[in-house]
């Protein structure tokens, strides 16, 4: 009793020291980077959403951090659940009940329309709310909807790993096109006067690579599960 | 009109996050987890931040409340492979048998379900330590007795240990596990 | 003061954290702390007021967008975190068949 006592006497603690701290916000509080992404964002980056140009150009390094983290707690997952022992005397793991038939009917209906949203949302982030963080997790739930359709779908997850290996590179070799136009590394590699349909093709693709690199991963890491689970 | 509808989701929020933390029952707090991320996501747009809310929705609403599912309802399994198969459990219409017995007794006092299956090749001791199974059922054929093989480092097959301690033709053998140096 | 609300939820995914008792509650703390910080950053860019960070028709002020794109990376990778930190829970189960802290903490050799 003595100890959860004094853990709530600790949390209201923190909370008066936030309280505190947040009553003179005005004295650091500046908007001079958000003014600044107003003034120049669209001339500099050539992307209508700020905020994918924010990930794509000015802080594309962080991007690429996440996509590294991204691949390294996938392998994790994976190095986790392995097994030594073949997978053909494994399958005992996977459902044997089969998916009730109306949910098997209306998950062939909206499987189309979901990948189609997906990709819809990867190709259009840089013009509407999007991208392709946000599209990859559609398609990815997009393809958990297959598997509850069919589980024998689920195909082998090394194989998905590599293309994701090969992705990241990919990713990489594409941010550091500019080092070669401009000088700079990670940043839109056409120039700045060129037209907004021109500098939007460097957008494009890479979204397009992001979208693919966390559909990927994130179907890695559901097949684990259910190779684990069932 | 908008800032009370903000304020509104906030206590919402605040009490669906104090539900989670004080229920007992996990298979609930999952579908309070779930809502709690719809309500996250109608704050994220009330913030001027559609990007973010699509991405909370699009993984919210499928994929964590999946393995989180997977991974409560594996942690209510017994696994159990049997390779003695000669009447310890009999496979009829319905599962019956000595063994069975014994095996539905301990899984119903616990709060388990039993999963059994026959069909798995492997020596004892890599098929403990690779896959996961629980207990292996074998017999020795010169005694006649039946043995129960499992990990040493699990608190299940201690207390099967205890339960079938006055049994005479029911032997336990704890198999430890290698150590991985990694 | 909208921020002082949104302390309140990470407040509360602490107290669960300090006091659970079942590895997987624990789990669900941690998710419970990531919306908060998210919720926050977000109250933080959005102090001023202003609209969408989109600049299609006319637009005059709009909320600070680098706090949104940080926070789109952070939702990506905390559903991985939480799919390692789950994967951990199963395979801690096989070995000693239990979950609670108390038990799995008692048997360490």
């Amino acid at each position: 009793m003595i100890r959860r006592v004094s853990l709530v006497v600790m949390l209201v603690i923190i909370f008066g020291f936030f309280v505190f701290s947040i009553l003179d916000l005005e004295a650091f509080f500046s908007t001079f980077g958000k003014d600044y992404f107003f003034e120049n964002g669209l001339s500099e980056t050539g992307s209508v959403n700020l905020v994918t140009g924010i990930y794509l150009d000015y802080r594309l390094f962080d991007s690429l951090f996440e996509a590294g983290l991204l691949i390294a707690a996938v392998s994790g997952v994976t190095w986790i659940s392995q097994h030594e022992i073949t997978e053909k005397n494994a399958t005992f793991m996977l459902d044997r009940q089969s998916t009730p038939t109306l949910f098997v009917t209306f998950s062939r209906l909206v499987y189309p329309f979901m990948l189609m949203f997906g990709i819809y949302v990867i190709l259009f982030g840089h013009v509407s709310p999007g991208g392709g963080f946000q599209g990859g997790a559609i398609v990815a739930t997009a393809i958990l909807i297959l598997y509850y359709i069919d589980v024998q779908k689920a195909t082998s997850i090394d194989k998905i790993l590599t293309i994701e290996k090969i992705l990241f590179l990919t990713i990489i070799g594409v941010g550091s096109i500019s080092f070669f136009t401009k000088g700079t590394f990670f940043t839109n590699p056409f120039d700045l006067s060129a037209s907004e349909q021109v500098k939007a093709i460097y957008l494009i693709t890479l979204n397009a690579l992001i979208g693919i690199k966390v559909a990927l991963g994130l179907v890695a890491i559901f097949t684990a599960f259910l190779k684990e689970g069932r | 009109m908008t800032e009370i509808v903000s304020y509104a989701l906030q206590i919402i929020l605040i009490v669906i996050a104090f539900a989670v933390v004080v229920h007992k029952r996990n298979f609930t707090i999952i579908i309070l987890i779930a809502t709690f991320g719809l309500v996250a996501a109608s704050l994220y747009i009330m913030n001027k931040a559609p990007d973010v809310a699509i991405a909370e929705v699009a993984i919210g609403s499928a994929i964590i409340p999946l393995i989180y599912v997977i991974s409560i309802s594996r942690q209510r399994e017994f696994i159990v492979l049997d390779r003695a198969q000669d009447g310890f459990i009999e496979y009829g219409h319905e599962l019956s048998g000595e063994g069975y017995e014994i095996l539905a007794e301990f899984v119903k006092l616990y709060d388990l379900s039993l999963n059994i299956c026959v069909d798995i090749q492997g020596k004892e001791k890599s098929l403990i330590n690779e896959l996961n199974v629980d207990l292996i059922i074998a017999r020795d054929l010169q005694t006649g007795a039946y043995i129960l093989y499992g990990k040493s480092s699990s608190v299940l097959l201690s207390k099967l240990t205890t339960m079938v301690k006055d049994k005479p033709n029911i032997r336990v053998v704890k198999i430890k596990e290698d150590k991985r140096n990694d | 003061m909208s921020p002082i609300l949104t302390i309140i939820v990470i407040l509360v995914g602490l107290y669960g954290l300090a006091t659970s008792k079942n590895i997987i509650k624990s789990v669900f703390c941690v998710t419970i702390i990531e919306s908060g910080l998210i919720l926050l950053f977000l109250n933080l860019g959005n102090l001023e007021g202003g609209s969408i960070p989109i600049l299609s028709g006319l637009v005059e002020n709009i909320v600070d967008p680098i706090p949104q794109a940080l926070m789109i990376t952070t939702i990506v990778i905390g559903s991985t975190i939480t799919a390692l930190a789950l994967m951990l829970c199963i395979k801690i189960f096989h070995h000693f068949g239990s979950i609670e802290w108390k038990e799995v903490l008692g048997r360490e050799e």
